[in-house]
């Protein structure tokens, strides 16, 4: 059964469509992958999908519920939870402290609790020092620490906005095998923006493909990559 | 033990403080009273900036409060006493219905509206003569307590302390991270799960409800109030020039700056009786441009500096 | 189309409650008209600094107190007009806008808006209190013959010299215009206003414009301040109430927006003298300032919440 779906989904800004009917669903513990050229509409999309901006029209559905207008506080509550493409540090609070928000109010835990369990998902990730300030972290820190933060919501959908942005390879090999451990040992479904598409090809077992705006091919990696259409849209927007 | 020795710190100076009416006379009792009222207006004012909102309206809610327990003490015959729960009340319960409206606005928008309603509040009072005296005022039959100045200090402390144990909840509870995340990155919180209104109502409300108790207390104490004593824009400026002066942000602080600021004041008053005010403005000037921290910010940083240093030279 | 007709429904609204007031009560116009023209003289160059700095300068009122004291101690020393101070007077207040800006506002520009309220909200109590140092706060005043100049239409009679405000007013308004659209400062002035990166790449020295910008609204401020004396007597918290004012005009009329702000003097002077044109309503005349000052700044955050 899919967790999150859309059919439709469509947003505009002032005549300008960002994202044009676009109809999608994610599974359980499946990895999708979301690809298409720079200003496709990648990141309004999963700002849609994450309540941080509302669509024009369509609808979104979460486990069989209607969210399509729920807010963000809501839709990360309920079990949706995402990272973004530029880092969003709270940089009055300590590391683990930035963790434990996610836990703290998306989960309702007590401050006791929270911590124990940004800790557990501190380790996990092998990030130490929780006890700096955020602007003493390298900035491979930084991603894994708002990595942390999103999984402390214990969403049962993840999107990862170009994590790996700003990585060396050793370092995105390593932000990918304990992602794809964690998605794997909490049945989690994980959306993944990324440019890199040896990251795409690694990680996922399927992909979507946009290109202004609109959803132009599905289907494993292999074959997408083979579409005319999406040869197309990439030698388009490089040329 | 560290915890411990601070407990015993705070439980001593918390002594010494209820204690101060054993050993000083009904002036120094009055200034200490005018420093404890602008030192839990200096907190409350920080609580909400904690979120990142400027409040320009303590004044107004001040006095709005001490409006409300007045007029219940001599419209309604509510013992003095009751008046400044009832005071409170009708501050949080106000700011709760303001709040709907006004706590979608940010920066500039939100501090100028408070302003605004600080000065509608003042011009209702101002209006309404039969029911709030006018321009005149009103004045009460008698002062709390018979005006016993022992027992006024008491009551004002315990206005401060109330205002000091919400302030160290705010900081140690889901309070700080909550209000803390919406300051720094409101985007960030709402995609963790902080419904930001619901954060933002609680410390609007639970501030005013203070500043309110605060107004009620003062004129309590006094006996009388005006629409330009009550809505004084020094209850404004004062507690924003301590806040600033101690380190925003914190509950030690506002206290830190409050005793220093409100020391001076009372000092500058008596030699300089016109534009001795002319230090807070300076001093937040002075603090804004070179250290947006305060003092306790600037501590911090010191101690931090030297316990970088000693990690250096191992 | 339907939003064209509610436009011309709205105009022809606001004529008929024009012709009706100034049929039952013309004071009402007359007087708020004379208020409009104050208000937005004072507001304007406010709304220049907004516009293009980017900066709500809370200690707005007080830089115009500082002009009327200087033309105030300038007229009784010298036994000049203060018509002919205006000049000296505003020279003088362009110098001490530049140092404000480039001593304390400059310094703040990169800050977080919190931290510049509080520094103009700051700098206008420091103003305010050194007034009250020197001057203490007593009010004072110079009287002028020629204020008091009136006019008779039938049995109305009515003041004359206040209606130089809106002239001011209107003068403001066209000589900004020209300036930003026909001189190279003043283009390069509007650029920085709309993008100041993208004028500091043009080659636009972004500093400087800023405090030309400071001193050229200082210096139209200090020549209201100078003619402000012959109407009002001068306190040394006689600026603060227009700092809130001016804003709420400018909000009104929506950032960036000059001649927006004289239609919205018009709006307010008018609606307050509604008020004051009865004895029972006379008290809440200032009332409908913040009412609508709450209202605009409401409505705005409703309207941006929808787009």
């Amino acid at each position: 059964m899919s967790k999150l779906e859309t059919v439709g989904l469509t947003k505009s800004f002032s005549g300008l469509v960002a994202v044009k009917d676009v109809s999608f669903h994610m599974d359980e513990g499946e990895i999708l992958g979301i690809i298409g050229p720079n200003g496709a509409g990648k990141t309004t999309f999963i700002h849609l999908v994450s309540g941080i901006l509302m669509p024009t029209s369509g609808s979104i559905t979460f486990k069989g519920r209607d969210i399509t207008y729920a807010p963000a506080h809501v839709r990360s509550r309920i079990g949706i939870a995402r990272t973004y493409q530029l880092i969003h540090p709270l940089e009055n609070l300590k590391v683990i402290e930035n963790v434990m928000v996610g836990a703290v109010f998306s989960k309702d835990k007590s401050l006791k609790a929270a911590r124990k369990s940004a800790e557990a998902i501190c380790a996990e990730l092998e990030l130490d020092g929780l006890n700096r300030d955020t602007t003493q972290l390298s900035i491979l820190e930084i991603k894994k620490m708002e990595i942390a933060r999103a999984l402390a919501n214990e969403p049962e959908v993840l999107f990862l906005d170009e994590v790996m942005a700003g990585l060396n390879s050793d370092e995105t090999k390593q932000v990918i095998a304990t992602v794809q451990r964690i998605a794997r040992e909490r049945k989690m479904a994980v959306g993944v923006v990324e440019h890199v598409m040896g990251v795409i090809r690694e990680l996922t077992e399927r992909v979507i493909v946009l290109e202004a705006g609109e959803l132009i091919a599905e289907g494993p990696y292999e074959t997408v990559s083979k579409d005319p259409r999406v040869v197309e849209a990439y030698l388009g927007g490089a040329a | 033990m560290k915890l411990k020795g601070s407990y015993i710190a705070v439980v001593a100076a918390a002594a010494i403080v209820i204690a101060f009416p054993a050993f000083l006379g009904a002036y120094p009792l009055n200034v200490a009273r005018s420093v404890m009222t602008y030192m839990a207006l200096a907190i409350s004012w920080d609580m909400l900036l904690r979120s990142g909102q400027i409040s320009f309206g303590i004044a107004g809610l001040f006095g709005l409060g001490s409006y409300a327990s007045a007029l219940a003490v001599l419209r309604g015959g509510m013992n003095p006493f009751a008046s400044v729960l009832f005071a409170a009340a009708f501050a949080a319960l106000v700011a709760f219905a303001l709040g709907f409206a006004i706590l979608r606005l940010r920066a500039m928008y939100f501090s100028i509206t408070t302003l605004a309603l600080m000065e509608i509040f003042r011009i209702v009072m101002q209006n309404l003569h039969d029911f709030s005296g006018g321009p005149e005022g009103v004045v009460l039959p008698k002062i709390i307590f018979d005006g016993y100045s022992p027992a006024l200090y008491w009551l004002c402390l315990g206005g401060l302390f109330l205002t000091i144990g919400v302030s160290w909840y705010f900081e140690k509870s889901k309070m700080h991270l909550a209000l803390t995340a919406i300051r720094n990155d409101e985007t960030s919180a709402r995609s963790n799960g902080v419904n930001i209104f619901k954060y933002l109502l609680i410390a609007f409300v639970a501030t005013s409800a203070l500043q309110g108790m605060m107004g009620a207390i003062q004129v309590q104490s006094y006996g009388f109030t005006t629409p330009d004593t009550a809505f004084d824009a020094n209850f404004l400026m004062l507690p924003m020039a301590m806040a600033l002066l101690g380190g925003i942000h914190s509950t030690i602080g506002p206290m830190a700056g409050a005793v220093l600021l409100g020391i001076a004041s009372e000092w500058l008053k008596l030699k300089i009786p016109y534009g001795h005010l002319v230090v807070y403005g300076v001093i937040i000037i002075l603090v804004i441009l070179f250290m947006p921290q305060g003092l306790f910010g600037l501590a911090r940083k010191a101690m931090r500096n030297r316990r970088k240093a000693g990690a250096n030279n191992e | 189309m339907a939003n064209k007709r509610n436009a011309t429904l709205v105009v022809v609204l606001i004529i008929v409650a024009v012709a009706a007031i100034l049929v039952w009560r013309p004071t009402v116009l007359i007087n708020g008209i004379q208020a409009a023209g104050l208000y937005a003289s004072i507001a304007i160059p406010m709304g220049l600094i907004l516009g293009i700095v980017h900066i709500v300068n809370l200690a707005h009122g007080e830089f115009m107190m500082v002009a009327a004291y200087v033309t105030y101690m300038l007229c009784i020393a010298t036994g000049i007009d203060p018509f002919l101070a205006m000049l000296p007077v505003a020279l003088v207040t362009a110098v001490f806008g530049f140092v404000v800006y480039k001593l304390t506002i400059k310094q703040a520009l990169k800050s977080p808006e919190l931290n510049q309220l509080i520094l103009t909200f700051g700098i206008g109590i420091s103003l305010t209190q050194v007034a009250n140092l020197i001057f203490t706060s007593q009010t004072r005043k110079i009287s002028f013959d020629y204020v008091s100049a009136s006019v008779d239409i039938g049995d109305l009679s009515f003041g004359v010299f206040k209606f130089v405000y809106i002239v001011i007013a209107v003068l403001m308004v066209v000589g900004l215009r020209l300036f930003l659209t026909r001189t190279t400062t003043g283009k390069a002035a509007l650029a920085v206003g709309q993008n100041p990166r993208g004028a500091a790449i043009v080659g636009i020295d972004v500093d400087k414009t800023y405090g030309f910008v400071f001193a050229l609204a200082s210096a139209l401020l200090g020549m209201m301040g100078a003619v402000f004396i012959t109407t009002s007597s001068i306190f040394p918290a006689v600026g603060s109430p227009f700092t809130m004012k001016s804003f709420c005009l400018i909000a009104m009329a929506g950032i960036g927006n000059i001649p927006g702000i004289l239609g919205a003097s018009i709006l307010l002077g008018v609606s307050e003298n509604f008020l004051k044109a009865f004895r029972a309503t006379r008290g809440w005349a200032d009332i409908v300032f913040f009412v609508l000052i709450i209202t605009v700044i409401l409505g705005r955050s409703i309207k941006g919440k929808k787009a």
